[in-house]
């Protein structure tokens, strides 16, 4: 089966279609990154039937916060922007979209959680340098993003440090000791993005350690703080560029999002933390996206 | 005499001047740590994240990723209590950063065991990329700091609390891995490193007087080169290792591991910190584990069967 098959060969440059100068570009790139991000739950989903195994309502979740950052938002690989996924688990849909962006070979699709492949289970930069650090370990990316927000800081360099974490990650203590640093410390050129799909390993989040009120923690942290659908393509960028203009202080985006989040009404395995993912659920869920798998 | 902190923080400073890319963070003990000599000279370069070494930790390892050579500094029961940040954050990102742990070994004395630096050499030895270095005077710390701004790996720098004197002249020059003969002698070598390197020489010279010749190593980085390690044992039949740190995990195991590996026949024996450690005055601790010159010169006249000691105190294996 090949879902890659159904791909553009090259992703349209951001001005490659007729308009007039004074026209918005606002739809095409919406349109964009919508049909970038079905492409990306493509790959997710056959990387993890392909390997057996993975985190597949996890990686589902933040498919449009990654999406929205790397398709739109962020500069180049190597141009100064950096991604932390402090959610290393959903590393499908990081390698996923460097699939789609060219930069990782379509090839090793079927490498994932395979000896001696570059895509580990969790992000390992030591075997993949499209990984900007590595992660897996819950807790520790928001520091890291940090330590190069501060570096870029001490340089004068205007790029961006992104990190995405879960919203059961926010249970480690690290979070909350980078949280009130970032905040103290004015980081303004760092943006975190959590993934709040309200659900984490053995239940749902209410279940096992509620975090309400979170945009009001952050705000007591000193962070500017932005509540979204985390599936609106328009929402998310929209407070991304809101996050890099404020210059105050960290931003944190809480982005509302469905474990296993597929499309409108489309929740894959019940929204589960790690099921299996069968071969018929995979096709159905392929079929959903319009992708055929053979 | 001055302690290696204190020469850590005069040379952190020096290398300061000539190396822009070395910042600090610190995590509320730069006057414990000796840092606050760079802070007062960069402070533009010293970035403060309070009681809270997990994140230090990270945070060291982004400016890293950066390019920065980033001197994070707390005790090392602290630091490398990190242990989950410090594998994941530094060792599999391969990130530069150099974790300054202080206060190696007993000599924190009456704040006890919860900050002994006695099991810090156990856990950073075993990740697969990261050097230690422990410098045993202020020579070899100059020279320590001089090689840990020249490369950009993952290291781990143990410094101690208690003033030491100089045992090695202007001329020494470190090389990482090295083993370091500081006594020649012909019976017996004894490993050490840091701290202990003073006293297992005062210890070496009151053997003297009963004839035994003692070689003293000082193993002052890890991992040791194996070859060379191999070589000193091989010129003896006996082997010892002392060390401030646990009996477990850290110096012993590194020159076991090499004389096991050697294949040869030679009789080995080690002495350490046997149980957790507990509060005292440093001098009544290093009395009662036998690790003042006195103490470690019976422990080899022992392990050499020239006499026993004097009281057991705590059994070892």
């Amino acid at each position: 089966m090949n879902v890659m098959a159904g791909f553009a060969d090259t992703i349209p440059g951001e001005r490659d279609h007729a308009r007039m100068d004074d026209e918005s570009d606002l739809p095409y790139r919406l349109a964009r990154i919508g049909r970038l991000a079905t492409d990306v739950r493509a790959v997710v989903l056959e990387m993890i039937h392909r390997a057996g195994s993975g985190h597949v309502g996890s990686s589902l979740s933040c498919v449009d916060l990654v999406s929205v950052l790397k398709f739109d938002q962020m500069g180049p690989a190597g141009g100064g922007d950096v991604f932390v996924l402090s959610k290393g688990h959903a590393a499908p849909t990081w390698y996923a979209a460097l699939m789609v962006s060219g930069e990782l070979d379509r090839g090793e699709i079927g490498t994932l959680r395979r000896i001696d492949s570059r895509l580990q289970g969790h992000p390992d930069r030591s075997r993949l340098d499209l990984v900007d650090v590595s992660t897996g370990a819950l807790g520790q990316g928001l520091s890291v993003a940090l330590g190069r927000a501060q570096a870029k800081r001490l340089r004068g360099d205007r790029s961006t440090a992104y990190c995405l974490s879960g919203d059961g990650e926010l249970q480690e203590g690290q979070m909350w000791e980078a949280v009130m640093y970032a905040g103290a410390s004015g980081l303004s050129n760092v943006v975190l993005l959590v993934d709040h799909n309200r659900s984490q390993n053995d239940g749902t989040l209410d279940e096992v350690l509620p975090l309400h009120p979170l945009a009001e923690r952050f705000r007591a942290f000193h962070w500017h703080v932005q509540d979204v659908n985390g599936h609106s393509h328009l929402a998310v960028r929209d407070a991304v560029i809101n996050a890099r203009a404020h210059r105050l202080q960290p931003s944190v985006i809480i982005a509302h999002t469905r474990k296993g989040y597929l499309g409108p009404g489309e929740v894959l395995l019940n929204g589960a933390h790690s099921g299996t993912l069968t071969t018929e659920v995979y096709r159905d869920a392929l079929a959903y996206l319009g992708r055929v798998s053979s | 005499m001055r302690a290696t902190r204190d020469w850590f923080g005069d040379a952190l400073a020096a290398v300061g001047t000539s190396h822009d890319k070395v910042v600090v963070v610190n995590c509320d003990l730069a006057s414990a740590t000796k840092t606050s000599v760079f802070k007062e000279r960069f402070p533009d370069r010293f970035l403060e994240v309070g009681i809270a070494e997990a994140n230090g930790i990270g945070v060291a390892a982004g400016l890293a990723q950066e390019g920065f050579r980033p001197f994070v500094a707390s005790f090392g029961h602290f630091l490398t209590g990190k242990f989950l940040e410090i594998f994941q954050s530094v060792g599999l990102n391969d990130a530069g950063v150099v974790l300054v742990g202080t206060h190696a070994g007993l000599a924190i004395g009456k704040d006890g065991p919860t900050q002994m630096g006695l099991r810090d050499l156990a856990l950073m030895r075993t990740l697969p990329n990261l050097e230690i270095l422990q410098p045993a005077d202020g020579v070899e710390t100059r020279q320590m700091l001089a090689y840990l701004v020249g490369h950009d790996r993952p290291s781990y720098l143990r410094l101690c609390r208690q003033p030491q004197r100089e045992v090695h002249d202007e001329h020494y020059r470190f090389r990482f891995g090295q083993p370091d003969v500081v006594r020649d002698g012909a019976d017996v070598v004894v490993f050490t490193m840091g701290g202990m390197v003073a006293v297992v020489l005062d210890a070496a010279e009151a053997l003297a007087g009963r004839g035994v010749r003692a070689t003293v190593v000082n193993a002052s980085s890890l991992p040791l080169d194996t070859a060379a390690a191999g070589d000193l044992v091989a010129r003896h039949e006996h082997v010892f290792v002392v060390e401030d740190h646990f009996v477990k995990g850290g110096l012993i195991d590194e020159v076991g591991r090499i004389v096991l590996h050697r294949g040869r026949p030679v009789r080995f024996g080690s002495w350490g910190v046997g149980d957790y450690g507990q509060a005292g005055s440093p001098a009544d601790l290093y009395r009662r584990y036998d690790l003042d010159a006195e103490g470690v010169a019976s422990r080899i006249a022992a392990f050499l069967h020239l006499s026993t000691p004097d009281t057991v105190k705590g059994s070892q294996p």
